[in-house]
């Protein structure tokens, strides 16, 4: 089999428990965004527009959604003859086995894995994000510098800085200094939890980080310091558009009714498109009695109540006299007759009875309802 | 019992002016994101088909870009799955016959090579949603080798096709004329593989021949069945009833039937986001398909996919193919608009006085 240049690993594992409901029963990457997407496609969908062919997804917590949703990766053309997307989960050996301990650990059991493709370089992606990258480009910026670890950065407003991973970088941005989640922040680069190591390099780390008994086997507070301390050379690459942590219920609202205006991110744009694999719904149906204005409807919905200013998720039905206005109705919700939701995300498969009142306009986004899944 | 499916796509119509001047009707847009031969794909899916034979005509190029290699209709399998196969060429279009014998005797190898039981033939342009387990029962406990399934109309002179006759079961009528109450022949039969390979051979000089024209000419000589179908039925064979079919959408006890969640209308997927609505958008009574941005009025009508309307736009009772651009205070009112059509500032149509107006792909008005 042909060398692989890139191999990329999603880590798709964590809990996501700022999520609260939204999380209980799936894992962070497969929560619905954007009414048909699941937060996963737009890592998934840059891999596929970056030429990347192989991609490791490594799941933990509660992996039933996300691993039918990945399906074989047909969805963002990722089913090739030589590597494709791969779900791992953690696995026992003759040693026994356990929980993944930290990011850096969760890597460390999959280096067979990666050394099946033995790649050049590993991409190292977190599955909660939302943005459109060419991981390409910073793939020939890690080649061009020849660094052993690429940080993908961004600016942030200083005031914010002590919120992230903070890159201080010298006049070629070399990284020189890394603080997670400084007091006193002196720079606003920060990281977006991108990374492309060289692989013998990364592999030599995580051996010697899984000997290292005091580590917690970190990604950022652990393997990058260490390989800033041995001198190894870090570069700083700067992304510029639209990127969004999405962990909590504000910034996971925030983010999708964003779509809704002008911002760097566009999903509407053949560039870079965002594949997903939703189910072949019929388009949607506006009643008689319906009304929308303002809002991103999903296909499968049908609308004879009035929605402003909101995202209906794939099949969700709104009946008459019910009004949705601020809020996100993930896919597969009914919405009863006369009821009325503002500043709420409904949960996927929930009912909302008829004549309900659900959400506080003026208080903060809350989440409805357990979530029932079907497909 | 072993049943696989053989679905005729090489026939073309002049009654859809622009709409079927490139295409075969097979591959007509319908529905705001389907194409017509997609019921007939997801009714052999959605029946538990798994080798299914598409006869293309020679103009297959939106067939084939559509159909591939079967995937969204799981039919890209490495035992049986999609055949496409070669139809014949016509030196006239071929307007009339769905069941050409032509094309049953050149791709007589499609039902040598498999062992099943029976085959159901269908046609690929009608819209309705039928479970085949019941027609494949109902065939297998007639003992006869043909069952035609019908459907009853009571408006027998609108439509053009064959009409049938029964009598204790048995078919003693095939013709293509009737009036008001009848049962007819919706382009759809189950034979017994072995029936139609003899069949193909007895009859093998009378190539130029439609299969139900060969079986009217020789009726005495078979035991001929026939199954009524009571399920929604949409005739698609000439402009107003495609238009027609396609307003069917808008009722909910067809969309109901048409797209019950337990049986899935397969079709390509294209991917498109959401539909955008704006602040001055104003939709009512219509189907949207996905990745529209809508800011304009519209009524009773079809949208499909990303087609953008502008402020001030009113559209009513009119279907939008793909990648229409209506301008701002456009107003239409009964148009069908084929694929990339873009309609400037201002400007009006109305195509209510006759059947609906066509406008012909990529033309900007």
């Amino acid at each position: 089999m042909k060398r692989k240049k890139c191999v990329a690993m999603l880590l798709a594992g964590g809990q996501g428990s700022r999520l609260g409901l939204l999380t209980q029963s799936i894992a962070k990457p497969a929560v619905s965004f954007g009414g048909k997407y699941r937060i996963i496609d737009f890592s998934l969908s840059n891999c596929v527009n970056s030429g990347i062919d192989t991609v490791g997804i490594l799941i933990q917590y509660r992996p039933l959604v996300l691993n039918r949703y990945v399906g074989t990766g047909a969805a963002w053309d990722l089913d090739v003859a030589e590597g494709g997307v791969h779900i791992l989960p953690p696995y026992a050996s003759q040693t026994g086995g356990e929980w993944y301990q930290g990011t850096a650990d969760a890597i460390y059991h999959n280096i067979d894995f990666i050394d099946m493709y033995n790649p050049e370089h590993v991409l190292i992606l977190s599955g909660d994000h939302i943005y459109k990258m060419d991981y390409n480009k910073m793939l020939q910026y890690h080649e061009k510098t020849e660094s052993d670890l690429t940080v993908s950065v961004m600016e942030v407003p200083m005031e914010e800085a002590s919120r992230f991973g903070i890159m201080t970088t010298d006049e070629e941005d070399r990284i020189v200094k890394f603080t997670e989640k400084p007091a006193e922040p002196d720079s606003n680069l920060a990281s977006m939890g991108i990374y492309i190591f060289s692989w013998p390099v990364l592999k030599a780390a995580l051996l010697e980080d899984h000997e290292d008994s005091d580590s917690e086997h970190d990604f950022g507070k652990n393997l990058i310091p260490k390989l800033l301390s041995e001198g190894r050379r870090l570069s700083a690459y700067r992304f510029h558009g639209y990127w969004k942590d999405v962990g909590t219920v504000s910034s996971y609202y925030e983010s999708q009714m964003e779509l809704m205006e002008d911002t760097e991110l566009d999903i509407f744009g053949e560039d870079m498109k965002v594949y997903s694999n939703s189910n072949t719904h019929r388009p949607l149906i506006i009643g008689a009695e319906g009304s929308v204005e303002n809002s991103l409807i999903s296909n499968g919905c049908r609308v004879d109540g009035v929605v402003k200013h909101s995202i209906l998720g794939s099949c969700v039905i709104v009946e008459e006299g019910a009004v949705i206005e601020d809020s996100i109705i993930l896919p597969n919700t009914t919405v009863g007759s006369g009821s009325h939701i503002v500043n709420t995300v409904v949960n996927e498969g929930a009912v909302v009875e008829s004549d309900m009142k659900i959400g506080d306009a003026d208080g903060e986004t809350q989440v409805y309802g357990e979530t029932h899944l079907s497909f | 019992m072993k049943t696989i499916g053989l679905i005729s796509a090489n026939y073309v119509s002049g009654d859809f002016g622009d709409l079927a001047k490139r295409r075969t009707l097979a591959s007509i847009p319908f529905g705001g994101r389907y194409r017509l031969i997609d019921f007939a794909l997801s009714n052999m899916t959605n029946s538990g088909i798994g080798t299914v034979g598409v006869i293309a005509p020679y103009n297959s190029g939106s067939l084939i870009d559509h159909v591939g290699v079967g995937k969204p209709w799981s039919l890209d399998k490495k035992t049986g799955g999609m055949f496409v196969m070669p139809g014949s060429v016509f030196g006239v279009a071929n307007t009339g016959n769905r069941f050409l014998m032509r094309d049953f005797i050149t791709n007589k190898e499609f039902l040598l090579k498999d062992n099943a039981d029976y085959v159901i033939i269908s046609g690929s342009s009608d819209v309705y949603c039928m479970d085949y387990r019941d027609l494949i029962k109902a065939h297998t406990e007639s003992a006869k080798p043909i069952t035609l399934v019908t459907k009853k109309v009571t408006d027998a002179e609108n439509y053009r096709g064959f009409f049938v006759k029964t009598s204790e079961g048995k078919v003693t009528e095939i013709t293509t004329k009737s009036f008001g109450d009848a049962d007819y022949f919706m382009d759809l039969f189950i034979v017994d593989r072995k029936f139609m390979i003899d069949f193909i051979e007895w009859f093998d000089t009378l190539e130029y021949m439609d299969v139900v024209d060969i079986l009217c000419e020789y009726l005495e000589k078979f035991d001929i069945g026939t199954y009524s179908f009571d399920g929604y039925y949409g005739k698609v064979n000439n402009l107003v009833s495609y238009w027609k079919t396609n307003m069917d959408l808008l009722k909910p006890e067809v969309i109901k039937e048409l797209f019950n969640p337990e049986r899935t209308v397969y079709t390509k997927v294209q991917d498109e986001p959401p539909a955008e609505f704006f602040t001055q958008s104003n939709v009512k009574n219509s189907l949207v398909a996905a990745g529209c941005t809508i800011k304009g009025t519209v009524e009773n009508s079809i949208i499909f996919r990303s087609c953008e309307i502008e402020e001030g736009a009113v559209i009513k009772n009119s279907i939008i193919l793909q990648h229409g651009v209506i301008g701002k205070d456009v107003s239409l009112n009964r148009m069908i608009l084929d694929k990339n059509v873009t309609i400037k500032d201002g400007v009006h149509v109305d195509g209510s006085a006759e059947s609906p107006i066509v406008i012909g792909k990529n033309k900007k008005i």
